[in-house]
């Protein structure tokens, strides 16, 4: 089966088409922001009520995800993981995608909900986004070395936001 | 033999010169790209990225093939 190509407004339109609430962070976030950084996988917190864990559900299920990796390829993640507070890491028919419970030091989307702020992509598609100096703080919580080296360019991005 | 090679200023050949404010930051961060990304839409940026990622693909494919 070809890989298929990374379509991030494919899976953000899905998304908001079923409602569901969650919040985009890693580079993705980083690029919306304006920052110059490259990524391969939509890394978002969703939030974990039943209720939006169901409208999740309907989502990836448009979206044809399976769990990506060894010893999970080809499975279709479960209600019970979506509740939890880990890392989903899947494979859709638009490109990666990452569903993180909770992201640095235990932030997940109820405490993450007052820094991030909700944009305009198209006329008929806003979504919200982690707030940079965010992102940039969880980066460094993280401190792995995909982290690290994006982390002076996202710097450099809020000042250059901050002198506009 | 081959020469060294002799890089001009613009302004020595008198051009005018771009430069008017660093392109890098002290830590080697272009600053033109950056300058350049936010003077895009929000949907404009991940065009960009999704079209990075297409590019790189075809060089993946590219390599494969040779």
């Amino acid at each position: 089966m070809p890989a298929p190509e990374s379509d991030f407004l494919g899976v953000l339109a899905t998304f908001s088409q079923h409602g569901v609430e969650f919040i985009i962070v890693g580079g993705v976030c980083g690029v919306l922001h304006g920052a110059p950084i490259s990524t391969f996988d939509l890394d978002v917190v969703h939030a974990r009520t039943p209720e939006n864990v169901e409208r999740l559900l309907r989502a990836l299920e448009e979206l044809q995800a399976t769990v990506r990796g060894p010893g999970g390829s080809g499975r279709t993640p479960g209600r019970s993981h979506l509740l939890s507070a880990s890392h989903q890491l899947l494979l859709t028919r638009c490109g990666p995608l990452d569903l993180l419970g909770a992201i640095g030091r235990d932030r997940d989307y109820a405490r993450l909900l007052s820094r991030s702020q909700v944009i305009r992509v198209r006329p008929d598609l806003s979504v919200r986004v982690l707030d940079l100096d965010a992102l940039i703080e969880v980066k460094a919580e993280t401190a792995r070395d995909q982290d690290l080296a994006v982390l002076a360019i996202l710097k450099r991005t809020l000042e250059e936001r901050s002198r506009r | 033999m081959m020469q060294a090679m002799r890089t001009h200023d613009p302004s020595d050949l008198g051009e005018p010169s771009f430069r008017t404010e660093p392109t890098h930051s002290e830590d080697g961060v272009d600053l033109t790209l950056i300058h350049w990304m936010l003077s895009l839409s929000y949907e404009e940026r991940l065009l960009v990225l999704q079209s990075n990622l297409r590019s790189l693909r075809g060089l993946g494919v590219a390599s494969t093939r040779e």
